[in-house]
């Protein structure tokens, strides 16, 4: 008799089990993870201009996130040679519903961020054109500077919780800076002669 | 009359009840005496195994703190005994001695046995007194050893076994490897239910204090029949003692501490059985930074708090049910070095000497961590229905809850980067029969259901998709003793639905996709069992078994967070097939050679593991991508262990272990991620007398010192490891073989009625730098350094 009560109880316990299946509650928590805020960038934009208004621009984007298609690399204008331009980078998540602008918070967050340029040339050179909150570089405005005509490879890193004081990382170099990798883009580049 | 019998009337219980043999004689009739203390009891004390008496066997009666010492024959005596309740604690060379309780209302006589560890091999019990009846291959690691080494880990616990290995990130998550099976391959069962978590991940260990069970069995088997849960034979039990019957209120307090990391901790135990028997059990740990040969690892504390309750009650001589409820919790530090988030990072950290871990030592844990609760409760019932027949029924519930945390932005700096919730539901019915012709028949239905989510929060897509999985098995196995021989043939199906909600992978607005998955799993295995003698035995099993392809073999998509990963499941996944084959064999001469010798063969169609494919460009750089698939594969091994009682006091002890895999599909390369080949010596030496030690007493002092040679794994190439454009042997290179040594020191101690048992312990003894292959954290860092443990523990 016992067992039989034992049996029943299961199979009652089992029913239960069953009819808690519903799947329209695990699809709205779902739902819930795909529209809450996500901590994604999927595109850089580094735009060049000139004294005279003349527009470069870098721009790396991955709207459905990593892995999946793969992510569009552009770039438009043209780099002279010995010209000084003002770089600023932009950084924007566009895979939700509205377009989320992540530069804004990494200027609220400077001190954490540092973002850093890396050039396989040295007929370019890129020096900060901006400060944190302690006088260390952001690297979020920059002046890019072209000599001679060639071609090359820029990588523009952006670390978060950078060593700003190991050596030479105020000065744009990445070696000591450690942190994690926010971001990590390389882009081709053709400086061209008059 | 009747009051003659009732006075008669003698209770013997004994502290382990599994241990049937002792007989009770009432040797005098009943003398009515005015006297306080008229009685006697004598008894005489023997072995388990053989038979044979154990002279010399020190007994202590702890109500009168008197100790006496057994003849040559075993036989000993204690006079002027008061009527009452009392405990004798039993000792002898060799063996792990044991408290009894009597209840003495007249003149005692007494059988007393105790296991003698000839059938030890350094802790881990060949035969042991273990609920598990099987053909199939069982190593039992004993509760002495678990107490002795309470700093450990599960995994690292069953390593001393002959065969096992663990699979590690950093030193504080271990999963076990049996046979090369690990994961979603081993099923790990907590008190008879299937542990049910996110064992899917390889830096995930299992969510089981050692501590809180008393008892951990390994079935090296060829299928697993009798379990549910996905496993391809091999099965790791873990099970807490039932409770002693003692109308007494014991217990046991341990305290443990390690060198290395400043590791402390301390477990409490507290027993009773009166009208029900109750248990608790509860452990708290801590420890700080680990240390390698020279310098701390940042960031690898951990921290454990677990509290287990058992209940029983007898209804009736035919009706046991018990209760069973443990929570444990942890806080993981992962060594922060490992953080790497793509090529260029990676390749920085694997080329500089131990990043982050110059720094001093702390108790923090800091990200990346992980941050881990399970629950289990469970209730019990064996009911027999007739003398040689019963029913088991059981019923129970799990939650598992894990968040993992990664350095991130400021704002969602506590936030989790992965967050899961799991809920299971497990109901089971077992039948057992034994038949007149020693023919047993157990057979059981099972009814399993897992809920797994990912809790929103967490600002990231999911790694692994929500899924629900509705599993019924059945099973049914016969086995059948004859003369020298026991055969055992038996089957399991099993019906699984997985309903799963992922999400798209290639839209910019992620979609919901439902799929549905629908397996069936039939599993079968027959073995044979000869004694050849009282001291050999040999065991030929082959087994079938199927599982199907795991939650994140199928639909993982994402970065995996710390080892710079891109991880792709694949949909086009079918089930995993095994045939396994074992031959063993094991045997004594005469109680002072024995050995145990495994050899086996498993060939798995459709082997699904995580193959490199190249590199994955994202806007954090590049990282390397690996995808699931599936090959024919076979894996072999062999393990052997053997103890040499070379003198009554003096021992040693061998233990081999050699497994190879083969990838019959991609031109047989090696498989990766298995074990490396090695080789453990130990030699020991008990005293056989007491050792005073600033006047006290030390009682089965013993000393120890032991090798561990781990060889290369040298079946794999590094090529193996990483994708083909990612400068391979210049920073993965698969590590040296190794040579670690140890030291033990363990005595007991009488202090009153209580019994103090002080184990002392050093590993890794001349600080050697060295990298295991099946150590994540091998690419970053080395493993650790020497340490030092003291662990003492009373029995109350």
């Amino acid at each position: 008799m016992k067992t039989l009560k034992s049996f029943l109880f299961i199979g009652l316990l089992a029913s239960v089990v069953v009819s808690c299946k519903d799947d329209d509650n695990d699809a709205d928590d779902t739902r819930d993870l795909i529209t809450e805020e996500q901590e994604v960038i999927t595109t850089l934009t580094y735009t060049l201009t000139d004294v005279e208004n003349n527009v470069v621009v870098f721009k790396f984007e991955d709207k459905d996130g990593p892995g999946g298609n793969n992510p569009v690399i552009t770039g438009s204008g043209q780099l002279e040679e010995n010209t000084v331009y003002t770089g600023s980078l932009e950084f924007l998540n566009e895979s939700g519903e509205e377009i989320e602008n992540v530069t804004e918070e990494i200027e609220e967050l400077d001190e954490e961020h540092q973002v850093f340029f890396v050039s396989t040339t040295n007929n370019i050179n890129v020096e900060y054109g901006d400060e944190d909150e302690n006088g260390n570089p952001l690297g979020l405005v920059s002046e890019f500077t072209t000599t001679t005509a060639g071609s090359g490879r820029l990588t523009i890193t952006l670390r978060h919780e950078p060593l700003k004081d190991a050596e030479g990382v105020k000065d744009g170099d990445i070696t000591n800076a450690e942190g994690e990798t926010d971001i990590e883009v390389t882009f081709d580049f053709e400086v061209q002669g008059n | 009359m009747q009051r003659g019998k009732q006075i008669l009337k003698l209770l013997l219980i004994l502290k382990y009840k599994a241990i049937r043999n002792i007989v009770i004689f009432f040797l005098f009739p009943l003398i009515l005496s005015a006297q306080n203390c008229p009685f006697s009891i004598n008894g005489n004390i023997s072995d388990q195994g053989t038979g044979l008496p154990l002279g010399r066997a020190t007994l202590f009666l702890e109500e009168n703190k008197e100790g006496t010492v057994a003849d040559d024959e075993g036989n000993f005596l204690f006079k002027n005994i008061c009527e009452g309740q009392y405990h004798i604690v039993a000792s002898h060379i060799g063996c792990e001695s044991k408290e009894f309780f009597i209840e003495v209302l007249r003149d005692t006589s007494l059988n007393l046995t105790l296991k003698h560890t000839a059938h030890e091999l350094e802790g881990v019990v060949i035969s042991a007194n273990s609920k598990v009846i099987t053909n199939q291959s069982v190593e039992t690691i004993s509760n002495q050893t678990i107490t002795d080494n309470a700093s450990k880990s599960l995994g690292l616990l069953i390593e001393s076994i002959a065969g096992v290995s663990t699979l590690k990130n950093g030193n504080s998550i271990a999963k076990p490897v049996v046979h090369g099976n690990f994961g979603n391959r081993l099923t790990i069962l907590n008190n008879g239910v299937a542990q049910s978590g996110q064992q899917w991940g390889n830096d995930h260990s299992p969510e089981i204090d050692p501590l809180v069970a008393n008892k951990i069995s390994v079935i090296k088997g060829v299928s697993a029949l009798e379990y549910m849960g996905s496993n391809l034979g091999s099965v790791v039990l873990v099970e807490p003692n039932s409770i002693d019957k003692d109308p007494h209120l014991h217990g046991k307090a341990t305290y443990f501490f390690d060198t290395n990391g400043l590791g402390n901790g301390a477990n409490f135990q507290l027993q009773q059985y009166g009208k029900i028997g109750w248990k608790i059990n509860a452990t708290a740990k801590r420890s700080g930074d680990k240390k390698t040969s020279n310098s701390f690892l940042k960031n690898t504390g951990n921290q454990e708090l677990n509290i287990a309750l058992q209940a029983e009650k007898e209804f009736s001589e035919n009706w046991k049910t018990d209760l069973y409820f443990s929570s444990f919790n942890t806080k993981i530090g992962v060594f922060r070095g490992t953080q790497a988030t793509n090529l260029t990072s990676l390749r920085e950290i694997l080329n500089s000497e131990q990043r982050f871990s110059e720094e001093g030592f702390s108790y923090s844990i800091d990200a990346p961590r992980q941050e881990v609760n399970h629950n289990i409760l469970k209730i019990h019932s064996k009911n027999y229905v007739a003398e040689n027949s019963f029913f088991d029924i059981t019923l129970a519930g799990q939650t598992n809850s894990r968040d993992e945390f990664d350095r991130r932005f400021s704002n969602l700096r506590d936030r989790p980067v992965l967050s899961l919730l799991n809920y299971n539901l497990f109901g089971e019915v077992k039948f057992q029969k034994r038949f007149i012709n020693n023919l047993v028949l157990k057979t059981g239905l099972q009814l399993n259901f897992i809920s797994n989510t990912n809790q929103p929060g967490t600002s990231t897509l999911p790694l692994i998709p929500d899924y629900s999985l509705f599993q019924t098995g059945i099973f049914g196995i016969l086995r059948k003793k004859w003369s020298k021989n026991t055969a055992e043939i038996g089957f399991r199906y099993d019906n699984s639905t997985q309903d799963v909600i992922r999400v798209s992978r290639r839209e910019i607005r992620k979609q919901i996709i439902f799929e549905e998955d629908k397996f069936n799993n039939l599993n079968g295995s027959i073995s044979l069992k000869r004694k050849f003698s009282e001291h050999f035995s040999g065991t030929y099993s082959l087994g079938y078994s199927s599982r199907n392809p795991g939650i994140n073999e199928l639909y993982s998509f994402g970065v995996h967070q710390g080892v710079a990963s891109f991880e792709e499941g694949n949909l086009d996944l079918k089930v995993e097939e095994g045939i396994k084959t074992t031959l063993d064999f094991k045997g004594d001469i005469n109680e002072v050679f024995t050995i145990k010798a495994l050899g086996y063969y498993q060939r798995i169609n459709n082997y699904i593991f995580l193959e490199p494919l190249g590199t994955v460009l994202t806007i954090r750089g590049a990282l390397p991508n690996f995808k699931y698939n599936q090959v024919d594969a076979e894996i072999f091994g062999f393990d052997f262990s053997s103890r040499w009682n070379v003198t009554e006091s003096f021992f040693s002890s061998l233990k081999y272990a050699f497994i190879r895999g083969t990838n019959l599909s991609q031109n047989n390369i090696g498989i990766i991620n298995l074990p490396s080949n090695n080789l453990k010596l130990a030699i020991g030496y008990q005293f056989s007398e007491l050792v005073t030690v600033f006047g006290k007493n030390l009682e089965n002092l013993e000393l120890g010192i032991n090798g561990q040679h781990v060889f290369k794994q040298d079946n794999i190439s590094p090529d193996q490891e990483l994708p083909l454009n990612v400068e391979r042997t210049e920073f993965a290179p698969i590590p040296d073989a190794y040579t670690l040594f140890g030291a033990t020191a363990s005595a007991n101690l009488q202090l009153g009625k209580n019994r103090l048992r002080i184990v002392m312990k050093a590993d890794n003894l001349f600080n050697i730098a060295y990298r295991d292959y099946l150590n994540r954290q091998r690419y970053f860092a080395d493993d650790v350094g020497i340490n030092v443990s003291l662990g003492v523990s009373l029995k109350f």
